[in-house]
């Protein structure tokens, strides 16, 4: 009995507060592929995390090879997928920053690039 | 067995015990996750829990050593942290050793480990943790090698991703280091019951690691299974040596490296490792530890998955959006 006590409250203690069950947004892909070539200026950049996100405080900016922003507007987010327009034009190597707020209030952030033309 | 091998023996008992206790923590440092390793410790403060770790060894020499051990981790504030650790052993003897008589079994020591982080800097990827590891004297069986003296053992811990190499390194920017170095302290000197000295140990350990998805995620996409990209292949090293108090003990370094991989997922991670002993004081044979490591802070992040005390840093945007810009972005 005096076992099940114990477990009970352990249970109870791991459990008291808890609302939601979620976790650190990781970056799980993107569009333009990380670290991969496209023949052609995506108008867009989609990023898909491991778990939903704060819209508020999370964000992304993207440069191209002289350090200029070539993010266009304000990321939208729904769910776990954030996506931003961009106005990439030419050829070259771009580089892609994210901070992100998952719902639980985890905050992640990374970079990576992706290549336009060969 | 000679005096001297038992004590070459204890000593490489003890560095395979002590990891046991103290792998314990959920570890991002801007886009680097350092996992919770199977022999050393990551260098973050965390709200986890490993349990259960089992281990075979063969260090022990009584016999083959079997433990089933467990950790909690539990952050009081958003920078300190403490680990409470226990680890049941059985040993067996061997069969070929001529003795007859049943396995000892019991718990070793209890460890307890306070640990502060004292820096997380996320465009490097480093990560630098100070603590302090106590093994409580007389707390276990002695029957499974539990000493009846107390150790301290002040630890630094470090951790650095390579993340920050240019691009043209490739798959070299996965790669990332841990290592901790720490100098055990006994409240004795002698042990009166064998009647030898016991010596203050330097004791380190060091991880290779390759993280499949820091690959995905901030090198390359290769648009391999998803199995594959939770992957993080390891090699981790564990050592001691004494360094005072050593009279009439030989000076030899006792320690195992053990190859293995960690499966890592959003609330939990399995890992699994071999254990190579580096020479015959270290053990006699291979052995094998697996661990299940479960992440408090993103299963009750409300809940006792966060610090006791204070708040945890406000969140902020390091850049704002193109139109109206905010901070500048990484790097700059």
């Amino acid at each position: 009995m005096r076992n099940i006590s114990i477990i009970a409250s352990v249970a109870a203690f791991l459990l008291l507060g808890t609302v939601a069950v979620t976790a650190h947004a990781y970056l799980d892909r993107a569009e333009p592929r990380v670290g991969n070539a496209v023949r052609t200026a995506p108008r867009e950049l989609t990023l898909w995390f491991t778990q939903n996100l704060e819209p508020a405080f999370s964000t992304v900016a993207v440069t191209d090879e002289s350090g200029q922003r070539v993010d266009a507007g304000k990321p939208s987010v729904s769910g776990s997928v954030m996506r931003v327009p961009l106005r990439a034009t030419r050829p070259g190597t771009y580089r892609v920053m994210w901070h992100v707020l998952s719902v639980d209030t985890h905050t992640t952030e990374g970079n990576f690039s992706f290549r336009v033309g060969e | 067995m000679p005096t001297r091998m038992v004590r070459a023996a204890l000593a490489g008992l003890a560095i395979a015990i002590v990891p046991l206790a103290n792998a314990n923590a959920h570890c991002f440092v801007g886009g680097r996750f350092f996992p919770a390793m199977l022999a050393t410790d990551d260098p973050c403060v965390a709200d986890e829990m490993s349990s259960p770790t089992v281990q075979w060894n063969s260090a022990n020499p009584n016999g083959r050593e079997h433990d089933v051990g467990g950790d909690f981790a539990k952050r009081i504030t958003e920078n300190f942290g403490i680990t409470v650790s226990s680890t049941w052993t059985r040993v067996r003897p061997p069969a070929d050793s001529g003795t007859v008589g049943p396995s000892a079994y019991g718990f070793q020591n209890l460890v307890t480990t306070a640990q502060f982080q004292v820096l997380k800097d996320a465009p490097s990827e480093l990560a630098l943790l100070a603590g302090a590891i106590f093994s409580w004297g007389n707390s276990g069986a002695a029957g499974v090698g539990a000493v009846p003296w107390s150790t301290i053992t002040p630890t630094f811990y470090f951790g650095k991703g390579f993340g920050g190499l240019p691009d043209s390194a490739g798959f070299m920017r996965a790669f990332a280091v841990t290592g901790q170095v720490g100098y055990e302290i006994p409240t004795t000197s002698f042990d009166l019951v064998s009647g030898n000295p016991v010596p203050q140990n330097l004791v380190w350990g060091t991880s290779l690691q390759f993280s499949m998805p820091y690959l995905r995620s901030s090198v390359i996409d290769l648009g391999l299974p998803d199995f594959i990209n939770h992957l993080i292949p390891i090699v981790e090293g564990q050592f001691a040596a004494p360094v005072a108090n050593k009279s009439g003990i030989d000076f030899v370094i006792t320690g195992t490296v053990n190859p293995g991989v960690i499966w890592v997922g959003n609330y939990f991670q399995v890992g699994v490792e071999a254990i190579v002993p580096v020479n015959r004081a270290s053990g006699t044979s291979i052995g094998a530890i697996a661990q299940l490591h479960l992440y408090l802070d993103d299963m009750f992040p409300r809940g006792i998955g966060r610090p006791l005390l204070g708040n945890a840093a406000p969140p902020m945007l390091p850049f704002g959006n193109a139109s109206t810009p905010g901070r500048p972005p990484f790097g700059n």
